[in-house]
């Protein structure tokens, strides 16, 4: 395959003519310690070596609160679409771009959600090797090996061999040949070089979500909904609609929901289908194994790890490996 | 089909039923007709400006003019508001959206068809759509219990059918009230109750069920009972259902999502499946 070298050194004039084609957000560390995305454009350097941001790049494609269309009497229900600049998300981990091209299959298509559509067409995708630590498990999934971007830079001593994949990709590496020379360089085979402490293949699929060992964990959760909101392939909505101060117009807003909520699953009349907390959590776990609906059989997970790294109390499946492990000897 | 924008529909009849009850008839034209082709079981998601969205079945039988007629129960937000609307008045139209009763499979067959509470508004849609063609079916019977008599939807339109000799009718009430006088075409039970007398051909009977989920469990046992498979015992599901699509992920049912899998399931497909049956 043909390749790229970027040195180093010529990483930041990299970044400045990359703004040639939009935005750029990337990973920064900020000054409680925290890696979160945020706005590169004015030359700030990203973290390129950061493990994991707080919120996954799925804010930037489905955002967390969103007009979808306002009502008037003239016009009855009209599409809001706003105005989407480009954007380039850089440095994103594989397991990042994984969860992206999940979210494409769920909320893009051939029927794709417009909304979700309109910003996804405005954004390029430039994925970076990482380093996994103990709380990544992307080794057990394959998606983050296949995920698609449309440059991927691996780094190497002393710079990044880049990858193209797309037409887009191609033309932004096209501009850059001052600063990334062609090279024949081996792509290493895989781009997460490190796979932290591993976990047996079947850790959630096919766990019996009735063993005593799973209900122990699941009714240690408080029902936050941290690991949902944190988790790159997490994206249920919920949508209301507020009236206008005029008494006629309206508009109405979808937003981010969350399965460990009880609400999630109340109808009128106060009914609940999942009513416990830990029947939500083992509900989320095996709908990250299992898939639902359209995408039933499509495992969601693609090792991340943030939903272990961010729970307040660490709940973590590991545990129940360890446990299942013990129990066998 | 129109499956995001929400596409005018106009209120041309209000007819109240009870109390907390009202039916509503629509007209789809023009803007949205295709809304009123749809299969009985199916649903649209209704908007009411300014107020908000909700799953609704179809309760009529698809017109040749566009109109269409929905059933609701004012209990929240959305279905009071939708009581103070008038003649002429604008509702946001999406849909049909779901998998129906499979109508084509019960040609020749005898027919149970089940609804306890509001859950007659699907039931009285597949009736209708049965008594179309008539003679393509054998014995229709209606099973349908409320919990007063005056909750008792569509009673006239279904004592008629039973006058007329094309359907069987077994109705109940929980209670009577003070001083009703005992109606004797309704027994004073609940709804499994009806079952317990009843002789059918297993082999030759589909049954179709929509009622509130806490009763699902004993009807279905019920039906089991009476020797119908589960395979033939069709039941409706209600779930939280924002987005009708398959995109929201609030009416997951195990691997299912009722919006797009159901609302109607077989209680065979949904053996095994966490959070199914109640
Ligand atoms: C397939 C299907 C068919 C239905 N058919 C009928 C029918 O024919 N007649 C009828 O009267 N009712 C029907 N319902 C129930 C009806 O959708 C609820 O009564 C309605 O959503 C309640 O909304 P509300 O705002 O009045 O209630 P509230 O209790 O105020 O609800 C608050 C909010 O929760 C949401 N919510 C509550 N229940 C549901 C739900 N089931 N789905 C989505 N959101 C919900 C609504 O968005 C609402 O804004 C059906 C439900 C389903 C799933
Ligand atoms: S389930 Fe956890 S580890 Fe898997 S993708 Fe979501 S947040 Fe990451
Ligand atoms: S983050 Fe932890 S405590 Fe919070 S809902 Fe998830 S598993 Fe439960
Ligand atoms: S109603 Fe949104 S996924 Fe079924």
């Amino acid at each position: 395959m043909l390749t790229r070298f970027i040195s180093d050194q010529n990483l930041p004039d990299f970044m400045q003519k990359l703004r040639k084609f939009g935005g750029i957000e990337g990973p920064l560390r900020g000054e409680d310690g925290g890696v979160r995305f945020g706005n590169l454009s004015d030359g700030t350097t990203p973290d390129i070596h950061a493990i994991r941001t707080l919120l996954p790049a799925k804010k930037y494609l489905f955002a967390p609160e969103e007009r979808l269309f306002n009502y008037t009497l003239q016009e009855g229900y009209k599409i809001l679409l706003e105005d989407i600049s480009p954007v380039t998300l850089f440095a994103l981990h594989p397991c990042e771009l994984a969860g992206i091209n999940y979210l494409d299959r769920l909320l893009g298509g051939d029927a794709p959600d417009p909304h979700y559509a309109a910003r996804r067409s405005q954004i390029t995708l430039i994925g970076i090797s990482c380093l996994p630590d103990e709380f990544c498990s992307c080794h057990i999934s394959p998606s983050p090996l296949q995920a698609l971007s449309d440059i991927f830079m691996n780094i190497v001593e002393g710079g990044f061999v880049v990858t193209v994949y797309s037409s887009r990709g191609k033309e932004i590496m096209e501009d850059m040949k001052d600063l990334a020379e062609e090279r024949e360089l081996p792509v290493p085979q895989d781009a997460r070089r490190f796979f932290g402490v591993s976990l047996p293949l079947n850790v959630m699929s096919e766990i019996d979500t009735g063993l005593p060992e799973w209900q122990k964990l699941a009714d240690r959760c408080l029902g936050c909904g941290a690991c949902s909101l944190c988790c790159p392939t997490c994206a249920c909505f919920n949508i209301l609609e507020f009236a206008g101060l005029d008494g006629v117009s309206s508009e109405r807003i979808r937003y981010w929901d969350n399965c460990l909520f009880k609400s999630h699953s109340m109808v009128a009349g106060g009914a609940v289908f999942n009513k416990g907390r830990a029947e939500r959590f083992i509900y989320r776990y095996r709908h990250k194994q299992r898939g639902f609906g359209p995408l039933r059989g499509v495992p969601s997970c693609v090792g991340c790890g943030r939903c272990r790294a961010f729970c307040p109390i660490g709940l973590d499946l590991r545990v129940l490996t360890e446990l299942l492990e013990r129990s066998a000897v | 089909m129109n499956n995001i924008q929400p596409l005018r529909g106009e209120i041309s009849i209000i007819t109240r039923m009870t109390a907390d009850t009202t039916l509503f008839t629509l007209s789809t034209k023009p803007e949205y007709e295709v809304a009123s082709s749809f299969l009985p079981g199916q649903f649209l998601e209704l908007s009411l400006p300014g107020v908000g969205e909700i799953p609704v079945s179809y309760c009529g039988f698809p017109s040749n003019n566009g109109t269409i007629e929905l059933c609701i129960r004012h209990i929240g937000h959305v279905t009071n508001a939708i009581k103070s609307s008038a003649k002429g008045d604008y509702v946001g139209l999406r849909g049909p959206f779901g998998r129906g009763f499979p109508i084509d499979t019960y040609g020749g067959m005898d027919m149970l068809l089940v609804a306890g509470g509001l859950g007659i508004a699907p039931i009285r849609s597949l009736l209708l759509n049965l008594l179309f063609v008539r003679k393509r079916y054998g014995r229709i019977r209606v099973v349908y219990a409320a919990r007063a008599s005056r909750l008792l939807l569509f009673l006239d339109e279904l004592l008629d059918f039973k006058k007329n000799g094309i359907i069987e009718l077994l109705l109940a009430v929980d209670s009577l009230a003070v001083g009703e006088k005992k109606n004797p075409d309704c027994r004073i039970a609940l709804l499994p109750a009806l079952f317990e007398e009843m002789k059918i051909e297993p082999e030759k009977t589909f049954t179709a069920v929509c009622g509130p989920s806490v009763v699902y469990p004993r009807i279905i046992t019920s039906l089991q009972n009476l020797g119908v498979s589960d395979d033939r015992i069709h039941i409706s599901l209600e779930r939280r259902m924002k987005c009708g699509i398959g995109r929201c992920g609030h009416c997951a049912i195990g691997e299912y999502l009722c919006c797009l899998d159901g609302p109607v399931f077989s209680v065979a497909e949904l053996s095994g499946v966490e959070g199914g049956i109640a």
